[in-house]
């Protein structure tokens, strides 16, 4: 896949800039399991980084040698320009992380577990401490259940309560492991707005994730993870792009249609409402014309994006999996 | 945003670890520890312990028609109220103080650890020796809160219900109130050291597992096994290597003149299990997965 290292204007400025993490020939083995190998993973500066993967790809793991809390067997790790674990009080400090899921004590409220880790920031002053700690909650949407006990919390206000111990500071790089486990469809959109607010301040965001509209919908970068190792990674609109090369064609007349299409060696399958025409071996406009000529009324057209899911599953199948998309995939959902 | 990061020592700020406050964690590690429930339990029964020692005394001595109640500083604590909070340490320390001591230890590494917690405060950061430090100035503060906390209801009650306005030694001198209060100071001290030394070993476990439990399991054990490998003729030469053995010269604080030695001894014991203890737990903790 080599279109993905292509770089647009709009993040060459990014691109020169030292990535905020960046690891090398990472490798993890946890007692004769390979988790990690051979992880090279950059997360450039300024970027939002979807990491996807199935159950047990290694995402977890390759976070937590990122943030220094497991040293690696072998490889790398630079976060922040800081090689880890050795620079994590260095690199640390700008860095809020939520990772494996919110981690609070049970007989303290949520705003005492929050001044507990707020007490141990480094970047915090001692007198700002009730304050940062009050806008954290406040932007997780907390308020009303700040001063209960966390034992009382249900999944989604712990999941919130974590967000916002990795928020208490401003920080240069957020790392967010399955950040919307256990929200609502509310708490799913507030967790992409606190995204893009971080994004639009130019904090760069690593996001894990298995569900996938998640990640197509807040992501700049993508990095696919298989196995322990990284499938694929880049620009999500480049990897899109790369695998995107089919024709949706609205129309009643699918047979007429497919006879036209395949006169001229277009292959090309009949889907709900239509024609789904595989682009490889020609272009849109020549597929237009060729139905339009053979008189097939035409609704309407559209260049059909790949869709995440149809890229991952690819990415992440057994074997043979990187050859040109087939025509036999699901039709992805209507582009949101 | 800045990006200098990467080129060595641009900004002040980039090339020099920055820390939070060390007090700032302290008090955050104390407030949180006295916060939990179960240290806060813990804390009221021991507290008790004296009181119900000394009313048990206290009835024991009134219907019993000033026969002796039992033997050796039992016998010694009717009508001699400063006793009192010495005695509760003694019989204390074999198995009540132990235990809190291990239950400290089992949540400041292990409990947090397994809630999740251990990793915040990796991340904050709390450098990984630092964190040790905190977690183990909590377990020493709270022990020795317990410890003291004991003694003053000692205290209280002694003079209260069993009376007497000085200290009858072991030896058969008198000793003044101040002079008594001392030897209670100098107890806590001891017990306090003990527990210390114990809960330095529980901390080592601590630092091994995320399953508190087992760090309770594996003090207490110790302290049961050491007990009944020094009762055993035939390991005599194991004596001066068991935690235990400090332990029994505790009571020795009511001889007068004090005989340092044993004391000192004691004290020299729980260093050593000291300095084992948080060797192991640092080892440890700098390489420990969180």
């Amino acid at each position: 896949m080599t279109g993905f290292s292509e770089q647009r204007a709009v993040a060459a400025s990014a691109a020169t800039a030292p990535p905020a993490a960046r690891t090398r020939g990472l490798r993890k083995v946890y007692r004769g399991t390979v988790a990690v190998d051979n992880v090279d993973l950059e997360v450039p500066m300024g970027s939002v980084l979807g990491m996807l993967g199935p159950n047990g790809s290694g995402k977890t793991t390759t976070i937590r040698m990122l943030l220094g809390l497991v040293t690696p067997t072998a490889g790398e790790v630079e976060l922040l320009g800081h090689k880890m674990p050795d620079g994590a009080a260095l690199a640390l400090p700008d860095v809020g992380a939520l990772v494996e899921g919110p981690g609070f004590h049970p007989f303290l409220s949520g705003r005492e577990n929050l001044m507990r880790f707020a007490a141990a920031e480094p970047l915090l002053a001692t007198s700002a401490i009730t304050t940062a700690v009050g806008e954290a909650i406040e932007r997780v949407g907390l308020t009303k259940a700040a001063n209960r006990r966390y034992r009382g919390y249900s999944l989604g206000m712990k999941q919130r309560l974590g967000l916002a111990s990795a928020l208490l500071v401003p920080r240069r790089f957020v790392v967010l492991d399955e950040p919307t486990n256990g929200l609502d469809p509310a708490g799913t959109r507030e967790v992409r707005t606190v995204i893009a607010d971080l994004h639009a301040a130019g904090t760069t965001v690593l996001v894990s994730s298995h569900l996938l509209a998640e990640v197509e919908a807040t992501c700049t970068h993508v990095a696919v993870l298989n196995q322990g190792n990284v499938v694929a990674q880049g620009e999500l609109a480049a990897l899109l792009e790369a695998g995107s090369a089919n024709l949706l064609v609205s129309t009643p007349e699918t047979t007429l249609g497919l006879d036209a299409l395949r006169e001229r060696r277009i292959p090309a399958r009949p889907v709900p409402d239509g024609l789904l025409v595989d682009l490889t071996a020609s272009t849109a406009p020549a597929v237009v014309e060729v139905l339009v000529r053979a008189g097939v009324p035409v609704h309407e057209v559209r260049r059909q994006r790949t869709g995440l899911e149809d890229l991952f599953a690819r990415l992440t199948e057994d074997s043979a999996v990187t050859e040109l998309p087939d025509l036999d995939t699901l039709i992805p959902e209507e582009a949101r | 945003m800045t990006t200098t990061a990467d080129l060595p020592a641009t900004t002040t700020t980039s090339s020099r670890p920055r820390r939070a406050p060390l007090t700032r964690l302290l008090r955050s590690e104390l407030r949180m520890v006295l916060r939990r429930p179960r240290t806060l339990i813990g804390l009221g029964l021991l507290g008790l312990v004296p009181v119900v020692i000394g009313i048990g005394i206290a009835i024991a001595t009134s219907s019993s028609d000033g026969q002796p109640i039992g033997e050796g500083i039992a016998a010694l604590v009717a009508g001699n109220g400063l006793l009192l909070p010495i005695f509760a340490l003694v019989v204390a320390l074999n198995m009540l103080l132990p235990l809190t001591g291990a239950m400290l230890a089992a949540d400041a590494l292990a409990g947090e650890a397994s809630h999740g917690t251990l990793r915040g405060l990796l991340m904050a950061p709390v450098g990984r020796a630092r964190l040790l430090a905190v977690k183990a100035f909590g377990v020493a503060t709270v022990s020795l809160i317990a410890v003291t906390l004991m003694a003053v209801t000692g205290i209280i009650t002694g003079t209260a219900l069993l009376g007497g306005d000085g200290m009858l030694t072991s030896s058969g001198t008198s000793l003044s109130f101040v002079d008594g209060l001392g030897r209670v100071g100098l107890t806590v001290l001891l017990v306090t050291i003990q527990i210390w030394a114990l809960a330095a070993i529980a901390l080592a476990v601590s630092a091994y597992t995320e399953h508190p439990l087992i760090v309770v399991v594996v003090a207490l054990g110790l302290v049961i096994v050491s007990g009944v490998l020094s009762v055993i003729p035939a390991l005599d030469w194991l004596q001066p290597a068991l935690i235990t053995t400090s332990w029994e010269s505790v009571a020795d604080v009511i001889q007068d003149p004090l005989s340092w030695d044993p004391l000192v001894n004691g004290v020299l014991r729980a260093a050593c299990y000291l300095v084992i203890g948080y060797s192991i737990a640092l080892a440890r903790t700098l390489t420990r997965d969180g």
